[in-house]
């Protein structure tokens, strides 16, 4: 499995999620339509798009968030590796110990650092003992580059830290359940333009590891980290490509609009 | 503007019939005097609108004649109509200072000196730049903080009429005796023991109880509607456990009296052989638990909505179960709120009265068999304080110290909770 | 690790038990709730319905002259020193003759024990009627008479011929020929009105008993909270929402409203005793201390509504009435309030129905006094719906308990009603801003 991965790699890229007409209703309003999007392993994947496009409605299908909101229908096919994830035999929360989230607003529990990090690994029982654990959470929070600044409080409460230390934290204890795919909603919309450099770093380490996806609204973010950009139009995939080739050459014009600031 | 005057007509009416109430000499016949003090309520109202009427008739005549008037002129009829009010209230307290000198006729002649004085200066008043709304306006506006000031009166009464009459209490009986002494035991005719101890055990183990049974059920309850339940099903079942909030204490009294007493008597005090009363901590307590189950369900249920859908959606993204993210952390964000929810319901529970007088029984005892009939606080001050009560004894004065002990424990409660639930909305806002 | 999503390892099976296992402790907490609402609902309704069907017997009733007027001068003088008891021979002198005359089968039953089977109180209204009509002396008038209460209670279950045999007041013999009387139609359980109309009845009379006065008494109350509480409660939320500066003065009314809503009711009472009766010299048992002192309970329970219906109509009504010269006080009253009423009338309402329920603090201020006349006015005695019940409960003859019941189910249905239009109120008038 591992030496396929590896080759697959080098020739083409592996399709770690692969999803074929995906259409979400909120009750009677058809929010998602005919959406088919690859995710390629260890790549980060932008969905950019005008607000209310169904992008962040589509990456919350992809771990099945969207099971949360009672009116929300799902249908067509999202696999992961090859397997269904809608299949009645798929417990979502293995699903999402796989693929983990990072919301648009930090939402650190109302706990310590060291306990927000270790709750993943605590409930998916991942350490076998304490140490174990210390060792996630150092190694999380520095991935998370954060470590260097919690380090000395790690029992102090995670809404204390600042909105850019929270999103990291978020992101430090999103990856420590080890994802396979994160996913991230407008990770850095709520954030100043110093900590979104910082997140923005961030993903480009964490490509090594996983297969990121990431919603964003700004397309200079989008053109900066991402290897691939989906544009997301009324709940359509209109364009899905490389990233330097959706920005610099669209074939669609509704794409052009929208990169060139006519529409969004 | 005729709605800001219903108020006082009626608290006139209210007061002219206070006033004549006991002018047995005037009026023999209960029947008669009611009709006596019903026309004479009557008369004020007729007198008044007829007050309003002729000064705003004036101003209209005096407006077609000067050019201009700073007022409309039902403000000057308004104006009238407060300075004959002002008589006809002066009269009536003159009539009850003066301990009812002429009785009913007398009254009614003052009312009608005083009020058409009044209304004679009122109609003076009536001038073109006489700034009658202004007037009107501030009259309303006293009006106003006085009604508001009634809520600091209410505390002031309580407050005043316990700690006078514990007072009292304590010039006739020890306070340490009263504080620290185990035995409850009041003799009409001297040689009481008025120890608080036996009753305070008994409410605090009633109130116990009955929280062992409200918390879990409330608590779950809460968080089954908060985070499981289908809306429509939440639409039902909440107005339906609140019901249990909106019915009279009396209803849930009898229940234990005629249902819930019997039943543990039979079935587990007997066979197990802890006593064969129907009165018992464990009926009061258990009838007490299912009244304040929505007490904490309510308020428990709008804090767990007050937590953030964020804080969910963290848990649920990580791979958690519904009920991991309950338990690590939605309730630990909303403990505070819950908490004083269960502190408000435990001052309910403290302070409830019909049910323990109903099923708790009336023997003062420090026992632990739950079987067992036991008194409280709250069952003491009524009977203490029912029947003929004469208030020079400490049998009676007792009452107030309990009942000042009382206030202060719920105080006490309730101010803790308060705070905290205020504390905790301000959280989230 | 497993790693295909298609199989569950065994901690998610593991979780996912202990989910299923939260979720189901969460719906039991919600079923044992309601089912203790049902219980309660249940046990009142099924201890209480009886209490509106009695059993009365008809018959013509022969006034004999020999003991209403011995002296034959139907003088009223004379006719009063007939005590009921008399009135009590000649009912069942009359009851033995219907016997005699429709055949009804006597069993073993002893003829003097036949009046037995009466209430007092019917010979009570018979002296009535004729004090009140001498004329009727010595005519055949038909009658009909409140079967006792032992004889009411076999009917209902109450009474059995077990319980019967060691009982003083009745035998089974009195049962037997109950039933023959139901079966010659001379005993009919009916509909009974006087549940509702007539006044209490004393200790022995369980069958007489009536919540007329306790009615008219919480009638009373709550009119006088009505016309004190809806318009201090409405200008106090005023002032307070609209005019009051935010300070540490309005604070702290503030805090002590939030306050009073959870002092408990019976310290009301313990207020009411002292200021109203002791220290303003107000009558005991008087429906106007009731109402004050339900009045004073419920205005910080009507003043936290009613801020909240005012804070929910929206700045731009005001700036709109500012803005065409209106003063603050007109804004208020001509915009603000007319738009808030739905929501306190709503309020109100809700504090009424809990006014109408509250029993302790009206124990305290002598409700609990024995009143037989109905009153003419606030300062005369009476009684209250709740009190009635509780003071049912606390009478020996356990006819009282049915009563108790039947008054709760009178006071239950009053309360559905208010909160039925409170619940419409809202409903009809709701405005989403």
């Amino acid at each position: 499995m591992k030496d396929m991965n590896m080759e697959s790699r080098v020739l083409i890229q592996s399709n770690k999620i692969e999803a074929r007409k995906v259409q979400v209703y909120y009750g009677t309003n058809h929010a998602i339509k005919d959406v088919d999007v690859d995710i390629l392993d260890k790549t980060v994947t932008a969905f950019i798009g005008p607000s209310g496009c169904g992008k962040s409605t589509f990456l919350r299908c992809l771990n099945r968030m969207n099971d949360t909101i009672p009116s929300c229908r799902v249908e067509g096919l999202i696999t992961i590796e090859g397997e269904d994830i809608n299949d009645p035999r798929v417990d979502p929360v293995q699903l999402r110990a796989k693929v983990g989230m990072v919301f648009q607003k930090p939402n650190p529990f109302p706990k310590s650092i060291y306990d927000n990090v270790a709750y993943g690994p605590k409930i998916h029982g991942l350490t076998r003992n304490k140490a174990e654990l210390d060792d996630v959470v150092e190694s999380c929070l520095r991935k998370a580059a954060l470590w260097n600044e919690v380090k000395d409080r790690l029992q102090a409460p995670g809404t204390g830290l600042s909105g850019g230390q929270q999103q990291r934290l978020c992101i430090a204890r999103a990856i420590a359940t080890s994802p396979e795919v994160l996913l991230m909603d407008e990770p850095c919309s709520a954030l100043d333009p110093i900590a979104t450099a910082q997140v923005e770093e961030l993903i480009d380490d964490l490509r090594s590891q996983f297969s990121v996806v990431i919603v964003t609204h700004s397309m200079q973010q989008a053109a900066r980290v991402s290897q691939r950009t989906a544009f997301f139009h009324l709940g359509n995939v209109v364009e899905y490509g490389e990233t330097t080739q959706i920005f610099t050459n669209p074939k669609d014009p509704r794409t052009e609009s929208y990169i060139t600031g006519r529409i969004g | 503007m005729k709605s800001a005057f219903s108020f006082p007509f009626a608290a006139l009416t209210l007061f002219a019939g206070a006033a004549f109430s006991q002018d047995q000499a005037v009026a023999e016949a209960t029947s008669s005097s009611v009709l006596y003090r019903l026309i004479f309520a009557l008369g004020i109202v007729v007198f008044l609108i007829a007050a309003f009427t002729v000064g705003r008739n004036r101003a209209k005549t005096m407006r077609s004649k000067v050019s201009e008037m700073h007022s409309l002129p039902s403000f000057h009829g308004a104006v009238t109509l407060q300075y004959a009010a002002l008589g006809i209230v002066l009269a009536i307290v003159l009539h009850l200072i003066l301990g009812r000198p002429l009785g009913l006729g007398g009254a009614v002649a003052a009312s009608l000196v005083l009020g058409g004085a009044g209304a004679l200066f009122g109609l003076s008043t009536i001038k073109a730049d006489f700034r009658a709304r202004t007037f009107t306006e501030r009259t309303i506006m006293v009006a106003l903080i006085l009604c508001s000031l009634v809520a600091v009166l209410t505390t002031v009464g309580i407050v005043a009429s316990l700690v006078v009459e514990t007072g009292h209490f304590f010039e006739l009986y020890p306070a340490s005796e009263f504080f620290f002494s185990t035995v409850w035991n009041p003799r009409f005719g001297g040689g009481s023991s008025l120890g608080i101890l036996p009753l305070v055990w008994g409410t605090l183990y009633v109130s116990a109880i009955a929280l062992v049974v409200a918390v879990p059920i409330g608590l779950m309850s809460a968080i089954y509607l908060a985070e499981y339940a289908s809306k429509s099903v939440r639409a039902w079942v909440k107005p339906a456990i609140e019901i249990l909030a909106g019915i009279p204490t009396i209803v849930y009294g009898l229940f234990a009296l005629i249902t819930v007493g019997p039943l543990l008597r039979d079935y587990f005090a007997q066979p197990l052989g802890f006593g064969d009363s129907s009165s018992s901590v464990m009926t009061a307590g258990l009838v007490m638990g299912i009244m304040v189950i929505p007490f904490v369900s309510s308020l428990s249920d709008d804090i767990i909505n007050a937590v953030p859908q964020s804080l969910r959606d963290g848990s649920l993204g990580l791979g958690a179960t519904p009920s991991e993210t309950v338990r690590s952390v939605v309730i630990p964000a909303a403990l505070p709120g819950i908490v004083g929810a269960i502190l408000l319901a435990a001052s309910r529970a403290i302070g409830e009265t019909m049910i323990v007088v109903m099923g708790a029984g009336a023997a003062a005892k420090l026992s632990l068999n739950p079987f067992e009939a036991m008194t409280t606080v709250t069952v003491k001050i009524v009977s203490q304080l029912t029947g003929d009560t004469e208030f020079a004894s400490p049998e009676t004065l007792v009452a107030f110290a309990l009942g000042l002990t009382l206030f202060t424990i719920t105080l006490g409660l309730n101010v803790v909770a308060l705070v905290i639930v205020r504390k905790y909305r301000e959280q989230y806002e | 690790m497993n790693n295909s999503l298609l199989t569950q390892d065994k901690r998610t099976k593991q979780r996912n038990a202990a989910e299923a296992r939260f979720k189901a402790y969460g719906l039991v907490a919600i079923l044992v709730a309601l089912a203790m609402l049902v219980w309660l609902l249940v046990s009142i309704l099924s201890a209480g319905s009886p209490a509106f069907r009695q059993s009365f017997l008809t018959f013509p009733v022969l006034i004999e002259e020999s003991i209403a007027d011995k002296s034959g001068t139907r003088d009223p003088a004379v006719l009063t020193k007939v005590t009921t008891l008399g009135y009590a021979k000649i009912l069942a002198h009359s009851l033995e003759a219907e016997i005699a005359a429709k055949g009804v089968d006597l069993g073993a039953m002893k003829p003097k024990e036949i009046g037995q089977m009466i209430s007092e109180e019917s010979s009570a209204t018979l002296r009535d009627m004729v004090m009140a009509n001498p004329g009727l002396i010595g005519t055949t008038i038909p009658f009909t008479a409140i079967a006792s209460g032992r004889i009411d209670g076999y009917f209902k279950g109450r009474v059995t011929m077990e319980s019967a045999a060691l009982d003083k007041n009745t035998s089974p013999e009195q049962l037997i020929l109950a039933d023959n009387l139901r079966a010659a139609g001379i005993l009919k359980s009916e509909f009974n009105p006087g549940f509702v109309t007539m006044p209490d009845a004393s200790d022995k009379r369980p069958e007489a008993a009536g919540l007329g006065i306790a009615i008219i008494g919480s009638l009373m109350m709550m009119m006088v909270v009505l016309l004190l509480s809806l318009p201090i409660g409405v200008a106090a939320s005023v002032y307070l929402e609209e005019f009051a500066p935010k300070n540490r003065w309005t604070d702290l009314i503030e805090v002590n409203i939030a306050n009073l809503a959870a002092v408990p009711s019976i310290v009301y009472g313990i207020l009411g005793l002292s200021i109203f009766i002791n220290f303003a010299g107000l009558p005991q048992s008087a429906p106007i201390v009731g109402g004050l002192v339900l009045t004073l309970m419920t205005l910080p329970r009507i003043i936290i509504p009613t801020r909240a219906a005012l804070k929910a109509v929206p700045p731009s009504i005001r700036d709109a009435a500012l803005g065409v010269g209106a003063s603050k006080l007109q804004t208020v009253f001509h915009h603000v309030l007319p738009l808030a009423m739905p929501g306190i009338l709503t309020g109100m309402i809700i504090g009424l129905a809990q006014a109408l329920g509250e029993t302790a603090p009206l124990l305290l201020i002598g409700m609990v006094a024995f009143v037989r006349d109905f009153p003419g006015g606030l300062f005369d005695p009476a009684s209250a719906l709740p009190v009635q019940v509780y003071t049912w409960t606390t009478r020996g003859d356990p006819g009282f308990v049915e009563r108790a019941s039947g008054a709760i189910i009178v006071l239950l249905v009053v309360l559905i009603v208010m909160n039925a239009a409170a619940i419409y109120l809202r409903r009809k008038f709701e405005r989403r801003w």
